[in-house]
């Protein structure tokens, strides 16, 4: 072996375990660091200093922005999991600490106005964060995209949420007289105009939002919210049917057994097996209170009431 | 005397090749091929935005560096290495030398966005398995960020033909930079009480090139082609633009001593 084979395999090996020594006190400085989330409630930058930084790149930096309140949100939602029992997604937002999303769903529209599935995004997620932010983006939204008239059904969803039927059914029909909107939108005005809260509306509005949008999780909380409206019928047939019951025997039934014949001719599921009813997610409804009120499975995937 | 220039074009350009200056696009072909893979886990279905917004801004942004490193070292290098004495003996004028650097790195440029703008486009055929309308509309945005090479090129020429490679590319950064806050300057001019800072921010929005007339890429990823006679305006201040710091820059490099 030559002076210099041997001078280029100690450079390697200096090489290697240097690499080696970087990696390890890497993971010791992280593993003695703060923790994440004493770092991560912050943004250092606003929207309009964000764009001036920004120079040529700010649809580029619009989009870091994007996936970042994407990744914020993933974040939370498996630090939730981790940390707690039980199941956290799109329909329990409330339990997640998100003070950060709505200003990052800010500078992402600051940076880039057209950003439509920015607005979208936060029209979904923001109702349950900050219920005003949720209006106050889809506002800006608008003002900058007049022609969206998807932008109006979001809005129009926000304010239903809010019980604002008034300014839901405002928003919804202000959409309708935009190019493009179908037909559908001029209905759910008046719809909301008409029968305000009601179920049916509801599922209607949750279809269309299922329709026009082609984010996934968008799709799975619209799953969610009509596995819930789903329950939510069931509920009231089954305690009306536990009611009769009530009524005729002077007791409440014991098992599901007792109510077999009156299932008949319901829009209930019924596991054929045990002739038990079940929800949207195949598990069966329990009687409890004695029998004389109906509720969901433990492990039942459907957002309770 | 397109005989000569051409000629010392030429050679600029393969003296780019050669410092493998073209090198720059593995890497982005890399960033493509890495943004068009991963993001559509990390973006939430917006992938074909995201390639247009990364491809276009990397296309701008090594553009930028390609035309300051090396605009900068094109007359320079031709002092230090003593071959501009050689080159000077014959018949060819300082202007026609200049133009044909300016015009060597121009192709050398050219080449780069083109060769990126098909990575950007066959990114997006490849993200939207088939052809996408969105992949021909990044074309003209293309344009103008090569027009806006043009000017950059221009400028760290100008600054090159009186001083050092190190000053002449941060001097070109700062123009780059203050290009893009040439709204920020008029609206300063506006605003200001007095007359003479009113005057100042005047001069510089007019002196300084207005790139942001050639930000057309957040606009582009939405689909949205950049208005055509706004972009044939933007070509034409930037054929101006560029006579006008091409001929100041022979004016003070015809009065340069080299010995």
């Amino acid at each position: 072996m030559n002076l210099r084979t041997s001078s280029d395999l100690i450079l390697i090996l200096v090489l290697l375990s240097g690499l080696g020594i970087a990696v390890c006190l890497s993971r010791w400085i992280d593993g003695r660091s703060r923790t994440k989330a004493e770092f991560e409630e912050k943004l250092y930058l606003d929207g309009p200093a964000a764009r001036r930084l920004a120079l040529s790149f700010n649809g580029l930096a619009a989009d870091w922005y994007w996936m970042r309140s994407l990744q914020y949100v993933g974040g939370k939602i498996v630090n939730y999991q981790d940390t707690h029992e039980g199941r956290s997604d799109l329909t329990s937002l409330s339990t997640l600490d998100l003070r950060l999303l709505p200003s990052l769903l800010d500078v992402t529209t600051t940076l880039d106005p057209q950003f439509i599935a920015a607005y979208e995004y936060g029209a979904v997620i923001l109702p349950e964060v900050k219920p005003e932010a949720a209006v106050a983006l889809l506002q800006k939204g608008i003002s900058a995209n007049p022609d969206s008239w998807r932008l109006y059904q979001h809005l129009g969803y926000i304010y239903w949420q809010r019980k604002e039927y008034d300014h839901a059914s405002e928003a919804y029909a202000a959409g309708s007289k935009l190019p493009g909107a179908p037909g559908w939108v001029a209905a759910m005005a008046a719809r909301m105009k008409a029968e305000r809260g009601s179920r049916d509306a509801a599922r209607e509005m949750y279809e269309h939002l299922a329709e026009s949008s082609g984010d996934n999780a968008v799709k799975e909380m619209v799953d969610h919210q009509l596995m819930r409206l789903d329950w939510l019928d069931d509920r009231d047939v089954l305690r009306k049917m536990i009611g009769d019951y009530r009524q005729q025997t002077g007791r409440c039934p014991q098992s599901w057994r007792e109510l077999a014949d009156r299932f008949g001719g319901t829009r209930l599921r019924i596991d054929l097996n045990t002739g038990s009813p079940v929800d949207a997610s195949q598990l069966p409804y329990h009687l409890t209170d004695g029998g004389c009120d109906v509720d969901l499975d433990r492990q039942s995937r459907v957002p309770p009431s | 005397m397109w005989g000569q220039t051409i000629a010392i074009a030429r050679n600029a350009f393969r003296e780019a090749v050669r410092d493998r200056v073209l090198y720059n696009l593995v890497l982005f072909a890399l960033l493509l091929i890495a943004s068009a893979v991963f993001l559509g886990e990390l973006s939430a279905g917006e992938e074909a935005k995201i390639i247009v917004d990364l491809g276009l801004s990397a296309m701008l942004l090594f553009g930028v560096f390609i035309a300051i490193f090396v605009g900068v070292g094109l007359v320079y290098k031709e002092i230090e290495r003593r071959t501009i004495y050689a080159i000077l003996s014959k018949p060819i004028g300082r202007g026609q030398f200049l133009l044909g650097k300016y015009l060597g790195l121009s192709v050398t440029l050219l080449v780069n966005v083109l060769v990126m703008g098909i990575g950007v486009t066959l990114a997006l055929v490849y993200v939207r398995r088939g052809w996408d309308p969105l992949a021909g509309r990044v074309w003209p945005a293309i344009l103008l960020i090569y027009v806006e090479l043009l000017i950059i090129t221009g400028v760290a020429l100008l600054f090159s033909s009186f001083s050092s490679p190190a000053l002449s590319a941060l001097l070109t950064f700062f123009v780059f930079i203050i290009g893009h806050f040439s709204s920020d300057l008029k609206a300063l001019a506006e605003s200001s009480a007095s007359m003479s800072a009113r005057w100042l921010f005047r001069s510089l929005y007019y002196g300084l090139p207005n790139l942001s007339r050639y930000s057309v890429i957040t606009a582009t990823a939405h689909g949205l082609p950049p208005d055509a006679a706004g972009s044939l305006a933007a070509v034409a201040y930037a054929l101006v633009y560029v006579t006008v710091l091409l001929s100041a820059a022979t004016l003070i490099f015809r009065r340069r001593n080299f010995k």
